[in-house]
């Protein structure tokens, strides 16, 4: 009996894992062994493909279009993940204090979260126009339009205050959740012992955001390294390839049908953030 | 305490500011999609339409053809919804509750995909949906089939659900098993009726992420019928076309269904976004 039981958990076991099995290795598994096969060879999609040992990384990593890439990644990275997080918690720390109104304010921060890259992208495209709004509030000044989206210098930044203005409502909100699962009868007992409002923050609010702090950098990190749908429809990767993104080149080689080098661009994404998650792990695991 | 007004002040002026600033782009592209073509560069600006016009969204429909990538947004989320609903309930019901062989290991397999970026599969997979639409042309690239396929089963669907359903007592089930109910039954008509919150988070994740993705369908659709909203409107974006209220009148449409979920959900929403984020990560 126990026995017939088990045997029947067991085949149903499988029977109901086996379409979710199917998926990741059809859709996942699959692709991902093939791409690391492609990554070794000089591969166009028509002709077979070709064992050229690491030579694509070689190419990828020496090639000028590809360490611009990698650098205006780094760049978003460093940009949008020094100014976002920062600002999301000082917005959260406000509406921690903030009692009336607080569900109104944290509804419309969060509105650009729940839009999809491309509708804010084509909005702050807009925006950023010659003759567009944020030139006519500066004209107000009588400050001289900027060509943002198409000028060298601004075209990146430009792209990353739109992120930053997307994220913002997240970062916020997660903050908010943190903060106020830290226990009121700390901030008393700091209180107690004399602590001012700095040192309540830095040794009582800082430590409780502690795990907060490392899951929005570790979601930011990872999604600012795949950054494409902003640069799609903002800047195409221009001008002159000050926008151009890692996963911008991957995309371009595959339009070019270098699929080796594409593949090899991927790997070496792969590689950096597993890189990144690792290091984060291990911020994670130091200090608890 | 002599500060405590003036703080609070200076605490509502920001967050009234920050709050402006989050909701004014929005308000610009609504009100810029409801004007003449010659009033979107008015200078001063103009901050209402005058005279309203819904011209833009009329061309929107009959010039370009939106009212197609709403059909095929439409069919594609709630596809992609409805079988990670199913399918991924189903499998995170094995994993939470029933025993064979290999479980954890495969489960811990199924985790570990969740670390490749999509960006690595890409490629292959859609070299897969060419040769798939070669073979059968009723799916593979440029199909719904094609656009659904690689997201109607996601493994952090299953983690989700698995998490919630680990705290149904063991009790009800084995008393369903002894009345001599099947696995399916007991998923019918046990699981799911106490899942439907999990579920119901499942639902909204799956939707915004299904809703707004956009690498994926750029890639795998060539035709113009087989276009989402946000590729349609991506496209129509980086025309650079000088005629900004159709393409403002795209992202109202495009970000609508969205913005109305969230209105109405939004307890649920915040509280599912923010569910992973406050306990530990590692």
């Amino acid at each position: 009996m126990t026995l017939r039981r088990r045997f029947r958990g067991a085949s149903a076991g499988y029977l109901l894992i086996a379409p979710a099995l199917a998926a990741t290795v059809i859709f996942l598994v699959i692709p991902m062994v093939v791409s690391a096969w492609w990554s070794l060879t000089h591969y166009n999609g028509i002709k077979p493909a070709e064992f050229v040992g690491l030579q694509n990384y070689l190419d990828v990593l020496s090639n000028a279009r590809f360490q611009k890439a990698f650098e205006n990644t780094i760049a978003f990275v460093i940009l949008g993940m020094g100014i976002g997080p920062a600002l999301g918690l000082g917005s959260a720390l406000l509406l921690d204090r903030a009692l009336r109104l607080r569900g109104l304010f944290r509804s419309a921060f969060f509105l650009p979260t729940m839009t999809s890259l491309v509708v804010v992208a084509t909005i702050w495209k807009f925006l950023y126009s010659d003759a567009g709004i944020i030139n006519a509030v500066i004209g107000i000044f009588g400050l001289p339009g900027v060509n943002w989206l198409s000028d060298t210098t601004t075209a990146l930044p430009a792209v990353v205050v739109t992120s930053i203005w997307q994220g913002f409502g997240f970062e916020t909100v997660v903050f908010l959740a943190a903060l106020q699962s830290i226990p009121r009868n700390y901030y008393e007992a700091a209180s107690i012992d004399g602590a001012g409002r700095w040192a309540k923050f830095r040794w009582v609010t800082l430590p409780g955001l502690r795990p907060t702090i490392l899951f929005v950098y570790v979601i930011g990190i990872i999604g600012s390294f795949q950054t494409y749908d902003q640069i799609f429809v903002m800047t195409n990767g221009g001008p002159i390839q000050a926008t151009r993104t890692i996963v911008f080149d991957l995309v371009d080689r595959f339009n070019r049908l270098d699929l080796g080098g594409a593949s090899a661009v991927a790997y070496i994404l792969v590689v950096f953030l597993a890189v990144l998650s690792y290091l984060q792990l291990r911020i994670g695991e130091e200090r608890d | 305490m002599r500060s405590r007004p003036l703080a609070r002040g200076v605490t509502y002026a920001f967050l009234i500011a920050a709050a402006l600033l989050m909701i004014a782009p929005f308000v610009w592209s609504i009100s810029t999609s409801l004007k003449q073509p010659g009033d979107v560069f008015a200078y001063p600006p103009k901050l209402l339409p005058d005279p309203i016009t819904f011209q833009n969204y009329v061309d929107v429909f009959t010039k370009l053809t939106f009212d197609r990538y709403f059909l095929n947004s439409v069919i594609v989320t709630a596809s992609v919804v409805v079988l990670n609903v199913l399918f991924g309930t189903a499998a995170a019901y094995a994993f939470a509750k029933l025993r064979f062989p290999g479980r954890n290991a495969i489960f811990f397999l199924l985790l570990l995909t969740l670390m490749v970026p999509f960006q690595v599969n890409l490629i292959p997979l859609y070299k897969i949906m060419v040769e798939l639409h070669k073979a059968i042309p009723a799916i593979g690239a440029d199909t719904y089939f094609g656009i659904v396929a690689p997201s109607a089963i996601q493994v952090f669907g299953i983690f989700l659900m698995r998490q919630f359903l680990r705290g149904i007592p063991d009790e009800i089930l084995e008393s369903a098993r002894m009345d001599g109910a099947s696995e399916l039954r007991i998923l019918r008509s046990i699981v799911f009726p106490i899942a439907l919150p999990g579920m119901a988070t499942l639902a909204i994740f799956t939707f915004l992420g299904a809703w707004n993705d956009f690498l994926w369908p750029l890639i795998v659709t060539n035709s113009d019928e087989m276009r989402t909203m946000p590729v349609g409107l991506a496209l129509l974006a980086r025309k650079n076309a000088s005629n900004w209220g159709d393409t403002m009148a795209g992202t109202v449409l495009t970000a609508a269904p969205l913005i109305l979920m969230f209105l109405i959900l939004q307890r649920r929403f915040i509280e599912g976004l923010t569910a992973g984020s406050v306990k530990d990560v590692g």
